[in-house]
């Protein structure tokens, strides 16, 4: 079984698309973080506009815990598109290479194919929220060294103490990539179905950009649905960065998020299983 | 007769007390006050305020006559802008009338309760000063401003201090609201009307500063005070 998922790591590694996602998060973060050393003065002095009215600011606000939790806040729109351009790949470009029918003549069973090569997906999508950990919060604290945390929620303003914040980034970045592994498996389950990459890599996307729309239109009917779209748990990387953390919150999206992934993998496997391949 | 007069005397001296003259009651409290010409002093911050929370955090102020003052901290500290000057001077800088309203007692102290209205154009509507007379110190203030509502600074002195130097001062406030711009709050989901009038209702809290290791009259450089606080 590990021979098999290292061989398809080695397939995905083995084709240049899986290095845009690397390219593109190597050459955005650090425009961001010459943009935050140019601009970000003035961003925090919007941020805290009001508060300086009644308050004095003293310290450094802009550090690279704040550029990171910044940098985060755009995973959920950004980077489900650079996952599910391998992950929509996975079976599908068997398809489009031709390469199916020699791939289940081999006797291994069509569930470890499916597995190890889910497995290599999911391998992808942690080791790109890796790569954006590094890049974010190691070149964030490098150029801006670290600092107190100020975090504008919607329900208030929370300031972590410098060494209560590394831990809480650890563990949100853990959270995001289970959130982008849903992403993964939901392309891989669009993969099982076609026999073209664009087909699942578009449909993926466009299903989280229908949902985050339905999610951010404050509509009585859209908001009742609203806990019913995985998108809505995705975010739930945030919930590290209350205080307190509502760890029952905080349970359920990780066990709703598991649940999704479990079952677009199942599916996918079913669709697989009953394949009939003719290619 | 004279039992009369007598009796009639106490009495309109208790219905008509006599009133105090609250610009004597300023001039000894800035005299007092005028003892103390610099200071540095570490400073322990506890925020508790509905809308934010912020860990304690330590900083070192440096204050020069007549209105100099330059803060220093190696973490970020969130301190009330109003508070931190102190000195009467930072009151009765501009004209202004005073009048004396009454006499009352603060946490055991005596103190003559003294209202401050600035006049011309100013953000400040009404200062009410809580002096006490007898160590001619400021116990209590409160003031009243056109665009930041209403706040208060409770003063507590270490006992026969020489100088009007507090050790701990509680700064509470009621602004209207603080209207944090969403857009970098990170929330990119709609919010309920509930979470909408929550964010934009009046916040209230109190600051605790805790004045410790003093240093008095030592002498400053200018220079510190070139600096922003950092």
């Amino acid at each position: 079984m590990i021979s098999l998922i290292n061989i398809e790591i080695y397939k995905i590694f083995k084709k240049w698309r899986t290095y845009i996602s690397f390219v593109a998060i190597g050459v955005l973060v650090p425009i961001i973080h010459i943009a935050m050393l140019i601009e970000g003065e003035h961003s925090i002095e919007y941020m805290t506009r009001n508060l300086k009215q009644s308050f004095i600011f003293v310290g450094n606000l802009l550090n690279g815990f704040l550029i990171s939790y910044l940098i985060l806040n755009s995973l959920v729109v950004h980077i489900p598109f650079l996952i599910a351009l391998v992950a929509g790949d996975l079976l599908a470009g068997e398809a489009t290479a031709g390469t199916y029918r020699i791939l289940i003549t081999r006797p291994v069973s069509r569930f470890k194919i499916t597995f190890s090569k889910f497995i290599a997906g999911i391998f992808y999508t942690n080791l790109l929220i890796l790569f954006l950990a590094v890049m974010s919060l190691g070149l964030g604290i490098l150029i801006f060294g670290t600092g107190e945390l100020i975090v504008v929620r919607n329900s208030g303003i929370v300031i972590f103490a410098r060494e209560d914040v590394f831990w809480r980034f650890v563990t949100a970045y853990l959270f995001a990539s289970l959130s982008m592994s849903v992403v993964a498996a939901l392309a891989f389950l669009f993969s099982s179905l076609v026999e073209n990459a664009i087909g699942p890599i578009v449909s993926t996307m466009a299903i989280i950009i229908i949902f985050l729309i339905i999610s951010a239109i404050n509509v009585q009917f859209f908001q009742s649905i609203k806990p019913y779209l995985f998108t809505t748990y995705m975010n739930s990387w945030r919930l590290f960065f209350d205080n307190p953390m509502n760890l029952k919150e905080i349970s359920e999206s990780i066990l709703i998020l598991l649940g999704h992934v479990a079952l677009f993998f199942g599916a996918a496997f079913h669709i697989f299983n009953k394949k009939d391949i003719l290619s | 007769m004279k039992k009369i007069t007598l009796a009639l005397l106490v009495l309109t001296g208790a219905l008509f007390p006599q009133n105090k003259d609250p610009e004597i009651i300023l001039k000894r409290l800035m005299e007092k006050f005028n003892y103390v010409k610099d200071y540095q002093v570490d400073v322990k911050i506890k925020i508790d305020i509905d809308y934010i929370q912020a860990p304690q955090t330590k900083a070192k102020i440096y204050f020069k006559q007549p209105d100099k003052i330059h803060i220093e901290s190696e973490r970020l500290a969130l301190l009330p802008k109003d508070g931190l000057n102190f000195s009467p001077s930072a009151v009765l800088q501009k004209k202004y009338t005073s009048i004396y309203e009454k006499d009352d007692v603060i946490g055991g102290h005596k103190v003559s309760i003294i209202k401050i209205i600035p006049l011309g154009e100013g953000n400040v509507i009404l200062t009410t000063l809580y002096v006490d007379t007898k160590e001619n110190l400021i116990r209590k203030l409160e003031t009243t401003t056109k665009s930041k509502g209403t706040f208060s600074i409770d003063l507590n002195y270490k006992d026969g201090s020489e100088y009007s130097l507090p050790s701990e001062m509680i700064f509470s406030f009621n602004i209207d609201k603080l209207n944090i711009p969403s857009a970098l709050s990170g929330e990119v989901e709609a919010e309920s009307e509930q979470k909408t009038e929550e964010r934009n209702k009046p916040v209230s809290g109190k600051v605790y500063i805790y004045y410790y290791n003093y240093k008095i009259n030592q002498g400053i450089p200018d220079k510190i005070f070139n600096n922003s606080s950092k």
